[in-house]
């Protein structure tokens, strides 16, 4: 994992964006739906997993996986990979 | 391959050679295909790819944790030779499916595997870690030599109380114990004994807060996981100089809550830890892990004995060249509440032999398969099977129909009921001849 790169929070979302496109084909991402949950979007565990780590290794940011077990929907999730992107 | 001689794991100096002797799996009489599951809950059907199940075995009212234990352990001691048996020293039995707040599963077994009343015995709850607590504790016992030539046996096992309220994690649930009987003869695993990484922290994945349900988080319980997993293995290689995730484990046995979850699980430790090897990430798995996901997608996750039951898989499922060789095997053992390690050990030809003699795949082949409207109307019982009651009598009227079909003769130890809160069994002759 390369070191922490600060990114704007529009790229953190564009990323986010593509890789929900690679992992759930079909699911509409632009717009970004930013209020719902990936489960709502038919992503299993599973699939909810290699979004997280796909983001994280896109962007550059070390996570645990634990810090999104709450996250209420995306907007969270892109929310806490900015505020950690800007560390 | 690496040659164990060549490798960068060296045991602790002047480290005794313990590990796993023996070791069985009872996965159970009964199964139920994954994709029946999912047809008669109405699940769908997308979602097994990633959950990578085939079968799950499926408990009878006659069966309960003292019986799988009984069951798994009863075929390593029977092949014990004379005057062997008395050498088993230590008994532990590890589950969370436990019958009562004080009395242990091993009490129980204790009287039907006939072991000698020398025989300390305890009962042990880590959710799924507890039989690597327990193996790990007994193999520093028996390195110390404190009574040489002692043996040890530790028995994982547990019941499943699932029903369609645990949704996909229904199909994924198995049922049975695996039996370790360790000593310094290993057969099956030599341990690498000081070559370990643990990982705990208090958090609420998944529990078992009564006798007649499971509560789980699945993404909780999942991410945790799989954060155990890089944080057990980074334990790990600070104790091991030059333990390196991609090069120095030919194979690696996990725990496994469904098969999914292990391939998660590899790729996200290839990215962190061979992130120059990822574009292999799939023939990478299919080389080392992938064998030991044969038997546990065939049972479900058998709870605190998974781990062993994957380890029997790459040991039975591995190409045998390639075993016979000699490989290390990196384990990996998860629990939630939760509790982790990572460690390893080494297999050879010997493992393969010693296995063999046990006959896992035949039983798990011999499996009466049950139709969906068969396994959904033992479940009511089965919810039964934790409960302290003060006298009950089994459900043999479900269970019998069942064990008739069973095709191949072996004895089975059988729970037949409860009287003033004392749990009674016999042994049942199996299709004898």
């Amino acid at each position: 994992m390369s070191s922490p790169t600060a990114h704007s929070r529009a790229a953190i979302a564009r990323t986010v964006g593509e890789v929900l496109a690679e992992i759930l084909p079909g699911v509409p991402v632009s717009p970004l739906p930013e209020h719902k949950h990936l489960r709502d979007l038919g992503a299993d565990s599973v699939d909810r997993v290699e979004v997280i780590l796909l983001a994280l290794d896109r962007l550059g940011i070390a996570a645990p996986l634990s810090a999104f077990t709450d996250q209420p929907d995306l907007r969270a999730m892109i929310d806490f990979l900015h505020e950690r992107s800007t560390r | 391959m690496i040659e164990p001689s060549d490798t960068a794991v060296q045991p602790a100096a002047a480290a005794p050679r313990v590990g796993i002797e023996a070791l069985n799996a009872y996965c159970g009489v009964a199964s139920i295909p994954v994709p029946a599951l999912f047809a008669g809950r109405g699940l769908d059907p997308a979602r097994i790819d990633n959950l990578m199940m085939r079968e799950r075995s499926v408990g009878l009212p006659c069966e309960d944790p003292v019986s799988n234990a009984v069951n798994a352990a009863r075929p390593l001691l029977d092949a014990l030779p004379a005057g062997e048996l008395a050498r088993v020293e230590l008994l532990v039995t590890s589950t969370e499916s436990g019958i009562d707040y004080s009395k242990s599963v091993a009490s129980y077994v204790h009287e039907y595997l006939g072991l000698s009343r020398n025989c300390r015995l305890v009962e042990v709850k880590q959710a799924c870690y507890a039989a690597t607590a327990a193996t790990q504790l007994a193999a520093g016992y028996l390195a110390s030599a404190a009574s040489p030539g002692a043996k040890a046996l530790v028995i994982a096992t547990d019941v499943s109380l699932v029903d369609e309220r645990a949704e996909y994690a229904e199909p994924a649930m198995g049922h049975g114990a695996v039996a370790l009987l360790l000593s310094a003869q290993p057969r099956v695993l030599t341990l690498d004994l000081g070559a370990f990484g643990a990982y705990s922290y208090e958090t609420l994945d998944s529990a078992r807060p009564a006798p007649t349900f499971d509560i789980a988080d699945a993404d909780r319980s999942l991410f945790t996981y799989l954060d155990c997993f890089s944080n057990s293995f980074r334990d790990y290689a600070t104790r091991v100089e030059g333990a390196d995730f991609a090069t120095t484990f030919d194979y690696l046995a996990m725990h496994t809550p469904f098969g999914g979850m292990v391939r998660a699980a590899h790729r996200k430790l290839t990215r962190e830890f061979a992130r120059d090897r990822f574009h292999a990430v799939d023939e990478d798995f299919q080389r080392r892990v992938a064998p030991a996901l044969v038997y546990p997608t065939a049972v479900g996750n058998l709870c605190s004995g998974s781990v062993y039951l994957a380890l029997a898989s790459v040991i039975e499922s591995a190409d045998p060249a390639a075993v016979a060789a000699g490989a290390r095997v990196g384990l990996y053992s998860y629990g939630s509440g939760c509790s982790s390690e990572f460690f390893s050990g080494l297999i050879d030809g010997e493992s393969a032999r010693a296995l063999g003699e046990l006959r896992i795949a035949e039983h798990l082949s011999a499996r009466v398969e049950l139709g969906f409207d068969e396994y959904a109307g033992l479940l009511d019982e089965n919810k039964r099977c934790l409960v302290p009651e003060r006298d009950r009598d089994a459900a043999a009227g479900l269970c019998r129909p069942i064990l008739d079909r069973y095709p191949i003769e072996r004895d089975l130890l059988v729970y037949t009921g409860t009287k003033a809160y004392h749990r009674q069994y016999e042994w049942l002759p199996l299709n004898p001849r």
